[in-house]
């Protein structure tokens, strides 16, 4: 059922990221495209998301307003009006048909010769959630709470129940659909006219549970009243985590670890409302010794829910939080933060309660003054709860930190203050475009005044070198270049200089395998005995009548760089053409070839008179 | 016979010594500027946060075969000194190096490790001089982490070490606020329990 339910979402993150485009972000084409196509984490709902493709100055639209679904997994695509070269910048907002939640972007790309335009301010990637979105998750878990916690707790703790007690319970249970029926209603409505069918489906179906607990409550017995409730409160548990993070991840076992979370959760909180709504107000009815055995069976019930609940929510945690620091620098983080400590008072509540009032009435001690103190611990444990529900439902809506960014290596460091992430968008050697995410707590850092990565191979002696990067998007930083050239492991050292402080330096380690470099890439490892090439052409698709760069790294039986050699190749193809290449660093070569003609080509590379070897790579029209 | 032997001796050690100093100019930024060309980077490579270094200059006019050294630059012409971000510089002064006509230094401690950058300004003879050279790849070293180097106890640099008596000293003047509350509550509570007990 779980599986079932999860087709269709594939393997995703919480939120629809951009993964990868047609053009690519920053990329210079040779010729306009006639479409831009954008792949996102997760399936994006096409009625609800866009595209949009703007001139260099952001004004223009130069689509023509047709997005719709591609043909590519989680893809959207737009058509484009014939335009001529220059900058043209790409806004997107992606409504994810998984959760219903928000995000959007921006990148651009040139045609020609023509500088690349500044992407737009689209403002913020994941907005944060509308307070009715809030408010319907938040009386969606109470209503779920209500539900599984009051009928467990009435059908397991409870005994000897009197008619009001009962007559109790059931108002209770009917707030539970009440709470459903709203919460879904809230959702619904926030999500307006373009929510997602299968987001919808779940939505109603959770309302519905409200609805039928509403429609029997009066007419059922109460232990059938109870029965119903527990499996419309497990009906709308399974719809909630179906459309939450867990679900978006595509994994069976995230699935199971949320709906056992949420279940635990109401086991205790809406017991706890139970024993205040149902139990307290008759307290005096009760034998005291009564009282203090139904607060040790609920207390024992309570303590194992809790601890399931700690369990599940740490595994949650560690799958969704990247640093320690997330816990106070992200909204995600702080609102777990928040949960924690709320589950931290109503722990203190419900221990004072097991320990210290439930004894004294189990050995009628103080009878009246022991009811008295329960009755405030419940009353603290219900707020707590209630904090704990609103936090709730800010977490199911915040962005997590650990996100599906679609690059091949995707690292956060914290150093300095800061919040470093280094996105690579290949692990293969060659031409790669590396992003780094510099936040401070939860502001991107938009005034450093430099930001630079520098590259070391660490197994071979390659020399250092260092690509600048620009701001493309606020605090993020961009820089595109050829220097992890050689396969082996890399180690890159950012440096981000802010305005009146020290430089902040951190180093990351990439791999740059071989294991990648499979069929389809452009890195090839050729043999020229007594030496082993590894050539790659930038671009990596070369287009025709475009600017190609030949690169090769040439490495002896060893495997280190060879220095100060006379590299040439010879061209063949639609023509033919010889480059004479220049050694740019230890070992690494490169040659500049003006224009090709599209076709397959090889070139035959000769270091000096001692090796040759051949590499082929196709130019496209 | 002998004295041939001497003078190609001698050759060869000119020879040595020109190689190792081509060597260690090779870690510093050569830089056209106008006529002249400036060779910059630490005057110590590898450069060390906490030991005393200083900037590295040399002017040859360019205009003459073999380029001429030009002396005097100590006159006329300033360097600044910024790490990092930092907006407030350090001015060493430059001196003329002795014996060594063409070459300056400007002493100073980097005090941590990093990129530096060295800015000159005024003139070389007629020359306006605004020039910023700063340490990385392809052009001078950055000051390296002493600790890299040092065998057997690794000694904190003096920069980290502020850093840290800093945070000691702010993490003191919180215990102080907490330890005053402390007392004020400690003699404020029996006062008004005693005024309470009183009432009652």
């Amino acid at each position: 059922m779980v599986a079932g339910a999860l087709v269709g979402t594939g393997a995703a993150a919480a939120h629809a990221n951009y993964v990868k485009s047609n053009p690519a972000a920053d990329a210079r084409l040779v010729r306009a495209p006639s479409e831009v196509r954008i792949s996102f984490s997760e399936p994006p709902e096409p009625r609800s998301s866009e595209i949009q493709v703007l001139d260099a100055t952001g004004k223009a639209r130069i689509d023509k307003g047709d997005t719709s679904a591609s043909e590519e997994p989680n893809g959207l695509r737009v058509s484009l009006k014939a335009v001529g070269d220059g900058g043209y910048v790409v806004a997107w907002a992606a409504t994810s048909s998984v959760d219903g939640h928000q995000t959007r972007g921006s990148f651009a790309f040139a045609v020609g010769s023509a500088d690349l335009p500044n992407v737009l301010d689209v403002g913020d990637p994941a907005p944060p959630p509308r307070p009715l979105e809030d408010a319907g998750r938040t009386l969606s878990f109470a209503g779920i709470a209500l539900l599984i916690g009051g009928s467990v707790f009435g059908l397991f703790v409870r005994r000897a129940p009197t008619r009001a007690q009962d007559s109790r319970e059931q108002v209770l249970l009917a707030t539970g659909g009440v709470f459903l029926v709203l919460g879904s209603l809230a959702l619904l409505l926030n999500l307006g006219g373009g929510s997602p069918p299968r987001l919808t489906a779940f939505l109603t179906a959770r309302g519905l549970a409200g609805v039928a607990i509403l429609a029997v409550a009066a007419a059922l017995s109460e232990a059938r009243l109870r029965q119903a409730a527990l499996v419309a409160g497990l009906v709308a548990a399974f719809t909630a985590t179906l459309v939450s993070h867990a679900a978006a991840s595509g994994e069976v076992v995230q699935v199971a670890i949320d709906l056992v979370h949420a279940i635990a959760a109401s086991t205790w909180s809406g017991g706890v409302a139970a024993l205040l709504m149902v139990v307290l107000p008759f307290g005096r009815s009760f034998d005291s010794r009564d009282l203090g055995g139904l607060v040790g069976r609920f207390s024992a019930l309570a303590v194992g829910a809790i601890a399931v609940l700690a369990l599940t929510g740490v595994v949650q945690a560690l799958e969704r939080l990247v640093l320690l620091e997330d816990l106070w620098e992200t909204p995600y983080g702080i609102a777990i933060f928040a949960k924690v400590l709320l589950l931290g008072a109503a722990l203190v509540l419900a221990a004072f309660n097991l320990l210290r009032w439930g004894p004294h009435l189990r050995r009628a001690v103080e009878p009246e003054a022991a009811m008295r103190g329960l009755r405030r611990g419940a009353r603290g444990e219900v707020v707590a709860i209630v904090g704990i529900f609103l936090a709730t439902g800010l977490l199911t809506a915040f962005v997590p930190p650990a996100q599906t960014s679609g690059a091949a290596y995707d690292q956060t460091r914290h150093a300095g203050g800061l919040r470093l992430e280094l996105l690579a968008a290949s692990t293969t050697p060659g031409q790669n475009r590396f992003v780094l995410r510099v936040h401070d707590r939860l502001v991107p850092v938009t005034d450093a005044q430099k930001v630079a990565f520098r590259f070391t191979l660490i197994e071979h002696d390659m020399g250092e070198n260092e690509l600048v990067a620009q701001q493309r998007a606020p605090g993020e930083y961009v820089a595109t270049g050829n220097v992890t050239s050689m396969f082996g492991t890399w180690r890159i050292q950012t440096i981000v200089r802010v305005p009146e402080r020290p430089d902040i330096t951190t180093t990351f380690t990439v791999p740059i395998g071989a294991a990648a470099a499979g069929p389809g890439a452009v890195a090839r490892v050729v043999s020229a005995p007594p030496y082993t090439l590894v050539v790659y052409v930038d671009p990596p698709q070369p287009v025709a009548g475009a600017p190609v760069t030949l690169n090769v790294v040439l490495v002896d039986a060893k495997g280190d760089p060879v220095p100060n050699k006379t590299l040439t190749a010879a061209l063949t193809g639609p023509s033919s053409q010889m480059v004479t290449l220049r050694e740019i660093s230890v070992g690494r070569y490169d040659g500049a070839i003006a224009a090709l003609e599209a076709g397959k080509w090889t070139a035959a590379i000769s270091v000096g008179s001692e090796a040759k070897g051949d590499y082929a790579f196709d130019v496209a029209r | 016979m002998t004295r041939i032997f001497a003078a190609l001796a001698a050759l060869t050690v000119i020879v040595s010594s020109q190689l190792v100093t081509t060597q260690t100019a090779s870690a510093h930024e050569r830089r056209t500027v106008g006529p002249y060309q400036f060779v910059v980077g630490f005057l110590n490579e590898p450069a060390f946060a906490g030991s005393l270094n200083g900037v590295d200059l040399t002017v040859t006019d360019t205009r003459t075969s073999p380029p001429k050294n030009v002396e005097g630059v100590e006159k006329t012409l300033t360097v600044e000194v910024f790490a990092g971000g930092l907006s407030t510089s350090f001015k060493p002064p430059l001196t003329a190096r002795f014996g060594q006509p063409g070459k300056y230094a400007a002493y100073f401690e980097p005090t941590r490790p990093g990129s530096y950058r060295f800015t000159f300004k005024g003139k070389v003879e007629s020359q306006d001089v605004s020039e910023t050279f700063e340490s990385g790849p392809g052009r001078f070293n950055d000051a390296e982490d002493p600790a890299l180097v040092q065998y057997p106890a690794k000694v904190p640099e003096a920069a980290a070490l502020a850093d840290k008596l800093d945070a000691i000293d702010r993490d003191l003047g919180s215990l102080r606020a907490i330890a005053l509350a402390a007392l004020a509550l400690a003699i404020v509570l029996p006062l008004g329990l005693g005024v309470m007990r009183r009432r009652a």
